[in-house]
């Protein structure tokens, strides 16, 4: 039997062979940052022993204000609804971040899911990120500001978004992830669309669980 | 004969000839032209034939009111219809044909008919094809022989793409109005979006460059204003974008035309060829402008005969002089500047004024300029074939619309005419605004800050502030009052704009010119020329008793054709208020709706075609599936697995080589669809009590149970296994279609009935990957890639579920079945779905393991009596129809959703459709699904309708066919059931057929369950 290998929804696409530095040749560059590690998390932002209690697994202020997300020591935390939130971390924190917010939540009304398999997400970047983005919703991007994220449509579908390394970053669920993907494409073509090398994440949109 | 008029003032660059074909003839252009503007250069006249009569038309206008002129343009996939030639920019190597005059140009059969088109008079259509079975017969010959272009038949090699915009001020039209509303918002520092349908900014200045405006010629002042908006950042101008609807909360739609002005190799494939624009504004500007109509008289339809303002602009912005010697008839000032400008560049111009006194300050104006202005004059009739070749002067009445004297003939090439002015108030009304009958602009206006309320504001001669200082000056107030309603100051203080226009003379309230004759007895007067609507037709409509504009248009077509009736409405209108005696505030207008001007299919698509028509949704295992010949259906978005097509089989063979390998040996499926939410909190068993029919406070931790979820009335919605993790955890499976019906459903129940259950719900679909390993053999594939949990039957039971490791991956295995079989449904990461199916795949190819599709999975579970919900239900199925009583628990202390339906009357009552299973008489009949259960071999009307066939299939287990149907008091009816009193025998009708079946239980296999439960 094969070594078990983790697949991103994107890896059809083959990425990371196209992948290269982002320069001015290109208008968009978009890239999936592949493999990550998603938690729902559901509680009452109300209720101060829940926020105390996430707080102290995930390090960092849960952000209570809507459409608002907090990032720190590798882990973010983004307001999805009023009571509803999307912990994104790396793979090798998955484990740990749930079973931390699990047992510290024993008693507290509250929910924790690992997602991690059910989502991915894109960046996109270069002087005309902001208009592929148009093209695909009818969120008013320009308006949005660093620090906040926004659940909108895009195409038939639907993304969260946020600022993020100078464009935007869109989370998306796995099964929509080759419309939202081809649709990209379509739009970003009349401004050329690169495809940009990822260094932190790696590319392979495959790697080997730990 | 050249009819280029070399000009400096012209917006056609001399230096750059073009050629292009009209009809299969070479023609020379120049870049700036129309293909309207080229081919009157080319003294091209006539350019089709009329939808009705075949009577020869040429050009009546210069834009999008254009309706004649409709081109057939370019050839193959790039092939467009209908074009108005207006609006065709000339580009080198353009193809264009006429899409009028058959068989030809030059002979159009219907052109016969023109001495009997007293037969076919308004309602025509309606009054001769009353024949349902002879109408298909004539309707092909009479589309053609109407005229009008043919749809492309290749695919469109185009794309098109939509951008959402979002602006503080949009500004519809560029011409002078709406530039200045751009500037000066812009200079306010507010966030600008300024469109203009032409292919460059100006609008009426650009046909009226000699108009001094601001202390310099029109054309300077366009500069100035236009470089200084190009300069603001705040401010963007799109050309070639025609603002054609308007919705509410102020969504302004608008097509850009990015490519069609090019030549097709310079064209890019990267760019779309159009973009729909969809903009959500704060605030509007409508500087749209205004129309000119011209008037209504006897053959004003002959080629040559044009809108005033259409020869001036053909003059002025084009270079073309139209005629040489010009015949004008006005019943108003705006055509003297025209006049003058014809007169100054050779033409011999009669003008003819319908008023007694003419504006003296314009009078004199023309006589310098050698204009023969004729008072008290109209043009009764024009003379001609072909093309216009004279006119038939008439004295008129100074007060009344009579003829009170005969005129001269006056011979001419050309005839502009003018009726006044109709302003663009169309997206003013597209969502509920209504324009007024302004009685002394003789024209429906609407109000500069009637609608400021909602953010809409109009400026210039869309408000009948048809004078440009006048104009000017309103919109710097208006805008004024815009930026004010931002909290905003105007950026400097605004000046007047001093123009040379005289004080304007009233106009002659005119329409129809008289010819001394009753309507009808003359010479045809076109109202409409697109549809062939005359006044008399008009007059018909009103005398065979039309009395609402709205059906007077219906009756007679006016205002049907492409150009919607921009030139012929407000004529239309008038004409009726003086057959019906009532006033033109009486009669009102017609509806107007989007779109302003036609808009191609492709745009409205724009990006949602081909392979982003519609999300598709994959699982993780789709590679694996495409690799073994697959062929996809759709279920709710996502791309299952049909069937696996082998080489030489067909879909029939692969079902059925599916179907066994399953029962036989196993069969491995991706269930990976199914909806999946997790639910958390202390009453999780609650909740899930009131939203299924049967209880859940006694399902152990590791035990798995299935559900029928009802709706209010108490019919069956969705269905699926719920397993519970532990005491407040548990994960709920819905149906593939129903996942996202039913996470809301229950968020709303929650949200909104009892929030104040302990409970949360995720949705985790897409976090699962789920592979269903059925069969006998099922076991023994799983347990060589799973150590750590006991699968044995005495531990691992059926209804149970297990975590633990399949594969070197972290798994949950539920042993749930859908086929009847042994099964093992193993979920897994969606990130390693992959892996897993593969591994799968290889342990079990010692024991020829099968990947089989929905159509299989269907038959397998039909054989078993398993219901689809949608399928074998239809929302008027309660689960006691379905024989399902075991799945309601009556006795739960809180009531669930639906219980309080099963007392109604009708729900509790005989008489209900309920599902049973059904054999036909000869085992190889596979019954169609939907067939009608009736009660007697004959099936003539009237007949009982008990109910119909909902699934049928041909059972290679069986080795004969089976169907589920839903069938009134059909449990009483099985032939297991003590009561069926030979009521068991029924027949099945479908498409003229019959067929005798016993009603039976639908549980064809394994009826007491040993071989799930083994």
């Amino acid at each position: 039997m094969a070594e078990p290998l983790m697949q991103s929804p994107l890896s059809a696409f083959d990425l990371g062979v196209q992948a290269r530095a982002i320069d001015d040749s290109r208008g968009v560059w978009a890239s999936e940052i592949p493999l990550l590690a998603y938690i729902s998390l559901r509680g009452d932002a109300g209720d101060a022993a829940f926020v105390e209690k996430v707080v102290s697994v995930i390090g960092m202020p849960l952000p209570v204000a809507p459409c608002t997300f907090a990032a720190s020591n590798g882990v973010t935390a983004l307001w999805m609804s009023p009571d509803e939130w999307m912990i994104v971390c790396r793979r090798e924190r998955l484990s740990e971040l749930t079973s931390g917010l699990k047992s510290i939540l024993q008693g507290i009304r509250s929910q924790v899911a690992d997602n991690s398999g059910g989502y991915t997400q894109v960046s996109l970047q270069g002087r005309n990120a902001l208009d592929v983005l148009q093209h695909a919703s009818v969120y008013d991007f320009a308006a949005l500001q660093p620090g906040r994220v926004v659940g909108t449509t895009f195409g038939k579908s639907s993304v969260y978004a946020y600022r993020a390394d100078n464009g935007f970053r869109l989370i998306m669920r796995r099964s929509f992830a080759d419309y939202i993907w081809r649709y990209l494409v379509r739009a970003a073509a009349p401004y050329g669309l690169g495809i940009a090398a990822i260094e932190a994440t790696g590319h392979a949109g495959q790697g080997v669980a730990e | 004969m050249s009819h280029r008029v070399k000009h400096s003032g012209a917006r056609v660059d001399f230096d750059r000839p073009l050629a292009f074909s009209f009809d299969g003839k070479s023609y020379g252009g120049y870049a700036g032209d129309t293909l309207a503007s080229a081919l009157l250069a080319n003294g091209v006249r006539m350019l089709g034939r009329s939808f009705k009569y075949g009577r020869p038309r040429g050009i009546v206008g210069a834009g999008p009111e254009e309706p004649n002129a409709l081109t057939q343009v370019e050839t193959g996939a790039a092939t467009i219809p209908n074009l108005k030639a207006t609006q065709v920019e000339l580009y080198d190597g353009l193809i264009a044909r006429r899409t009028t005059g058959w068989p030809t140009l030059d002979f159009d059969l219907k052109s016969l008919c023109g001495p009997f088109s007293r037969f076919m008079p308004a309602g025509f259509y309606y009054k001769t094809f009353q024949n349902r079975t002879l109408w298909p017969r004539f309707e092909h010959i009479i589309r053609q022989a109407a005229g009008y272009g043919s749809a492309p038949e290749e695919a469109d090699a185009d794309t098109y793409d939509h951008r959402h915009r979002h602006a503080e001020v949009v500004v519809v039209g560029g011409g002078a109005c709406g530039l200045l509303a751009a500037l000066d918002a812009g200079r306010a520092g507010l966030q600008v979006i300024l469109f203009d349908e032409q292919n460059e900014m100006g609008g009426w200045l650009l046909s009226s460059p000699n108009t001094v405006i601001g202390g310099e010629p029109a054309a300077q002042w366009l500069k100035t204003i236009i470089a200084e908006l190009r300069s603001l950042p705040n401010v963007e101008m799109l050309t070639r974008t025609s603002a054609f609807a308007l919705h509410d909360m102020n969504l302004i739609v608008a097509v850009e035309q990015l490519q069609d002005h090019l030549p097709l190799a310079e064209r890019s494939e990267t760019k779309p060829r159009q973009r729909l624009h969809r903009v959500r504004a704060d605030r509007i500007i409508l500087a749209s402008g205004a129309i000119e109509r011209p008037l209504v008289f006897g053959n004003n339809d002959l080629p040559g005969i044009l809108t005033a303002s259409a020869l001036t602009t053909y003059l002025n912005r084009y270079g073309v002089g139209v005629g040489k010697r010009v015949v004008l008839q006005t019943s108003n000032d705006y055509a003297y500047q025209g006049a003058c400008d014809l007169a100054n560049s050779g033409c011999s111009v009669v003008l003819v004024d319908t008023r007694m006194r003419p504006n003296t300050a314009w009078e004199q104006r023309a006589h310098v300029a050698g204009v023969d202005v004729r008072p008290g004059y109209g043009v009764a009739a024009a003379q001609g074939g072909r093309a216009v070749k004279g006119v038939k002067l008439v004295k008129l009445d100074a007060d009344r619309n009579v003829m009170s004297g005969e005129g001269p003939t006056v011979e001419c090439d050309a005839v502009g005419s003018s009726g006044g002015l109709s302003p663009t108030v169309h997206l003013y009304c597209h969502d509920g605004g209504r324009p007024y009958w302004d009685e002394e602009k003789l024209a429906f206006v609407v109000s500069a800050t009637g609608r400021a309320a909602a953010g809409i504001y109009c400026v210039g001669s869309i408000t009948g502030t048809f004078g440009l200082q006048a104009a000017l000056a309103q919109t710097q107030q208006t805008v004024g009052e815009v930026i004010a309603s931002f909290g905003k100051a105007p950026a400097q203080e605004t000046r007047k704009i001093e123009t040379d226009e005289p004080e304007a003379t009233p106009a002659r309230r005119i329409f129809r010119v008289p010819d001394g004759k009753a309507e009808g007895h003359g010479q045809k007067a076109f109202v409409d020329f697109q549809n062939d609507v005359s006044a008399a037709d008009i007059h018909l409509a009103i005398r065979e008793n039309y009395r609402s504009i709205e059906h007077i248009k219906r009756y007679t077509a006016l205002g049907f054709g492409t150009d919607q009736g921009k030139l012929s409405n407000v004529n239309g209108f008038a004409i009726a208020a003086d057959a019906l005696s009532k006033s033109i505030p009486e009669v009102g207008t017609t509806t107007y709706r989007p779109a302003y001007s036609p808009v191609t299919f492709g745009t409205l698509a724009g990006p949602h075609e081909g392979d982003t028509f519609e999300p598709r949704r994959y699982t993780a295992m789709h590679a694996s599936h495409v690799a073994r010949g697959a062929v996809f259906e759709n279920v709710g978005q996502w791309l299952r697995p049909q069937y696996f097509l082998k080489p030489g089989e067909d879909q029939e063979a692969a079902i059925r080589r599916e179907c066994v390998a399953t029962r036989r040996s196993v069969g491995l499926m991706d269930a990976s669809t199914l909806g999946k939410i997790d639910i958390q909190g202390k009453n999780v068993r609650e909740f899930l009590n009131r939203v299924y029919a049967n209880a859940w406070t006694q399902l152990a931790p590791g035990k798995c149970r299935y559900g029928l979820m009802l709706d209010e009335n108490g019919m069956v919605m969705d269905d699926g296994v719920t397993a519970c993790i532990s005491d407040e955890h548990f994960v709920m499976t819905t149906t593939t279609g129903g996942a996202a019906r039913v996470m809301s459903w229950l968020e709303n129940w929650h949200q909104t009935e009892w929030p104040d259950l302990d409970v949360y719900m995720t949705s985790v679909t897409d976090h699962w990957a789920t592979a269903a390993v059925v069969g006998p053999k099922s076991r023994q594939v799983l347990e060589k890639l799973c150590s750590d949990i006991d699968l044995s039957p005495g531990s691992f039971k059926f209804m149970d579920w297990r975590e633990g490791t399949v594969a070197g991956v972290p798994a949950r295995v539920f042993r749930i079945s859908f086929s009847g079989e042994l099964a093992f449904e193993v979920n897994v990461d969606a990130s390693y779905g992959h892996h897993v199916w593969e591994a799968l795949m290889e342990a079990g190819a010692e024991f020829g393991i099968t990947p089989y599709g929905t159509d299989a999975m269907h038959l397998l579970r039909a054989e078993k009596g398993f219901i689809i919900v949608g399928q074998d239900t239809d929302g008027s199925m309660t689960p006691f129809d379905l024989d399902m009583a075991w799945a309601v628990s009556m006795k739960k202390p809180f009531s669930f959703i639906g219980k309080r339906s099963f007392a109604r009357s009708d729900t509790a009552g005989p008489n209900r459709k309920q599902l049973v299973g059904l054999l036909t008489d000869d085992p190889s009949v596979v019954l169609a699904e939907g067939a009608q259960i009736i009660e007697r071999p004959d099936a003539s009307l009237p007949v009982a309708m008990l109910g119909h066939v909902t699934s049928s299939y041909f059972s290679p287990e069986l080795n004969r066919s089976i169907a589920m149907a839903v069938v009134r008091d059909g449990i009483q009816r099985r032939s297991d059931d003590s009561r069926k009193a030979g009521r068991d025998v029924l027949f099945a009708y479908s498409r003229g057929t019959t067929h005798k079946v016993k009603v039976v239980s639908p549980v064809f296999v394994d009826p007491k369950g040993e071989r799930q439960n083994g």
